[in-house]
């Protein structure tokens, strides 16, 4: 691999031994996929926290930790600097971050995370814990390479506005924050970025739900490796692809994706597809949307435990539209009702009389993370309902539960009852 | 029966072998793998129920959850990983689990895997010389 006169002096560890094998495993991942060279990461959004996977280490020392399980490196690397070039900002957390006690009563998980943090914000990374990071600041340009360890914030961002990321993992993304490096590859590199495949979409979609379920059945029709081109589709909304962007990159392997017309790299199909590529279309229809509820939905009036709205975290707006909706009504006593979003937002609805609104439901808004990422589900809980079909397809796999999935108002409906009232069959 | 060989690209050295698991359909990382007990937990895939320990891995794909990689990795450290990784194509989740793992893989083989590999046939993965010689049962 060709390196710069900075690169060889960072492997040489001229700015220590973190730096040094940051960068030999960020040049390891570049030799497997042939990259010539390495270009310059700008911004990295973080998988920061006491997160469940790092547990695999028997060790609770942050250094320690980190160097197995992010870097793969010796023990006594000390994970205490980024690069300077490199704007950093957290991911989701693995603990709300105004009321831990709302999910776990578990006071040492709190103090380590909290512990890990304080060593994530030392080094800079600015503790923001959203998984949309590009809603609050982390904004890369068309054409900026940067790394997000949340996989529908890189379909999304660099779908909709030509930014330059993978789904590349959570150690790869540490690796590049701290050398500021990533190898020059794939979707890096403007040339392989043409759509592979053609799709159209055959089916209504009017609200933000239909859009969840499109990306949930687009996804199923999205082998691996394609970059999809859809030709024909319904004008999305900020909300609409937010939800298609996170159930699509549930059920794909999809990184980018071009809407014909909307994204700055789709101007026409000439310009979108690959040169040979097939001009066959695959069409997403109203039985697709419909085979995927079947499958996330169990589809019954059953009583509901537990309610989750807010994957990915919901904007300001939805969050008014929540509280709006449940208009100090109270939910049902039987059911634990939470409604996540990202703490910049939660503050300006503490502001908006929104955060009271919404708790003197009964309902707790909670943020930085989600029952997903957290792995915590309220004791005792076995009837969930969600209006994500991440959160209901992953569920499905990680728990025993009976799951409903519908719109944010089918679940708040099933808040305020206590019993699923989306729909059935 | 004499074992087929396979040429391919090694990707990290070494050379292991085990049982394979083999599947056309991409994997989540994430609600994919139970990285506690080395089962795959993902519903309605092939692979589900089954453990991955020791075993070589036949894969298309990652889907799902950049942390992919993360999960394969807590196996591997909990002494419950594979053994080898046989990669027809790379994509980036599977590029940076080889870096992570730094098992014996390799990909951009000379034909195609999963016509060749039945469920459970004895595979054997030598990066270094980069091939993949299995034993047809």
């Amino acid at each position: 691999m060709e390196l710069t006169i900075e690169e060889n002096k960072m492997l040489d560890g001229e700015y220590g031994p973190l730096v040094s094998h940051a960068l030999r495993k960020t040049i390891d991942y570049g030799l497997l996929v042939e990259a010539e060279r390495l270009c310059d990461v700008t911004m990295a959004h973080l998988f920061c926290g006491a997160h469940p996977y790092l547990e695999a280490y028997p060790a609770t020392n942050f250094d320690e930790a980190h160097s197995e399980m992010s870097f793969v490196g010796p023990k006594d690397l000390v994970f205490d600097r980024l690069s300077p070039h490199c704007r950093c900002q957290s991911d989701v957390f693995p603990l709300p971050a105004n009321d831990w006690e709302a999910m776990t009563g578990d006071l040492d998980k709190a103090r380590l995370n909290d512990l890990y943090l304080g060593r994530f914000a030392a080094m800079g990374v600015r503790l923001v814990g959203t998984c949309v990071p590009y809603l609050a600041g982390f904004i890369p340009m068309p054409g900026e390479h940067y790394v997000s360890s949340e996989s529908h914030a890189v379909l999304l961002m660099n779908s909709l506005w030509g930014a330059c990321g993978h789904s590349d993992g959570i150690e790869s993304g540490f690796w590049a924050a701290v050398c500021g490096k990533t190898p020059l590859w794939g979707l890096h590199d403007p040339a392989q970025r043409k759509g592979t495949r053609l799709y159209a979409v055959e089916a209504r979609l009017g609200t933000t739900h239909d859009w969840d379920l499109f990306g949930h059945a687009a996804g199923l029709k999205i082998p691996p490796h394609e970059i999809p081109v859809f030709v024909k589709f319904p004008r999305p909304d900020i909300h609409g692809l937010k939800s298609a962007m996170a159930s699509m990159a549930t059920t794909s392997g999809v990184e980018l994706s071009h809407f014909l017309g909307l994204g700055p790299e789709a101007p026409t199909l000439e310009a979108v597809l690959r040169p040979g590529a097939s001009k066959e279309i695959t069409v997403i229809s109203a039985g697709d949307l419909e085979d995927s509820r079947a499958y996330l939905s169990c589809g019954r009036r059953v009583p509901v435990d537990y309610v989750s709205v807010g994957c990915p975290h919901l904007t300001i707006h939805q969050l008014g539209e929540v509280a709006d909706f449940l208009g100090g009504r109270k939910v049902s006593a039987n059911t634990v009702t939470h409604v996540w979003t990202a703490a910049p937002f939660k503050e300006t609805a503490d502001r908006s009389g929104i955060t009271k609104s919404i708790e003197s439901s009964g309902a707790r808004l909670l943020t930085n993370t989600c029952p997903l990422v957290s792995g915590i589900l309220p004791q005792g809980a076995r009837s969930l309902a969600f209006d994500s079909g991440k959160q209901a397809h992953y569920m499905k796999s990680e728990t025993d539960c009976l799951i409903s999935y519908g719109s944010t108002m089918d679940c708040l409906k099933t808040a305020l009852s206590g019993v699923w009232e989306g729909a059935t069959g | 029966m004499k074992p087929l060989i396979i040429r391919g690209r090694g990707l990290v050295g070494g050379r292991a072998a085990g049982p394979a698991m083999v599947s056309r359909r991409a994997i989540s990382g994430w609600s994919g793998l139970d990285e506690k007990t080395g089962l795959v937990i993902e519903k309605g895939h092939p692979f589900e129920g089954r453990s991955i320990k020791d075993k070589v891995l036949v894969l298309s794909g990652g889907k799902g959850s950049n942390g992919w990689s993360v999960h394969f990795h807590a196996a591997k450290v909990r002494g419950i990983g594979p053994a080898a990784l046989v990669l027809p194509k790379l994509d980036s989740r599977l590029a940076v689990t080889v870096a992570v793992l730094g098992l014996p893989a390799i990909t951009d083989l000379e034909s195609d895997p999963f016509e060749a590999i039945d469920v459970d046939a004895h595979v054997v993965v030598d990066a270094d010389q980069g091939f993949v010689e299995i034993h047809r049962m």
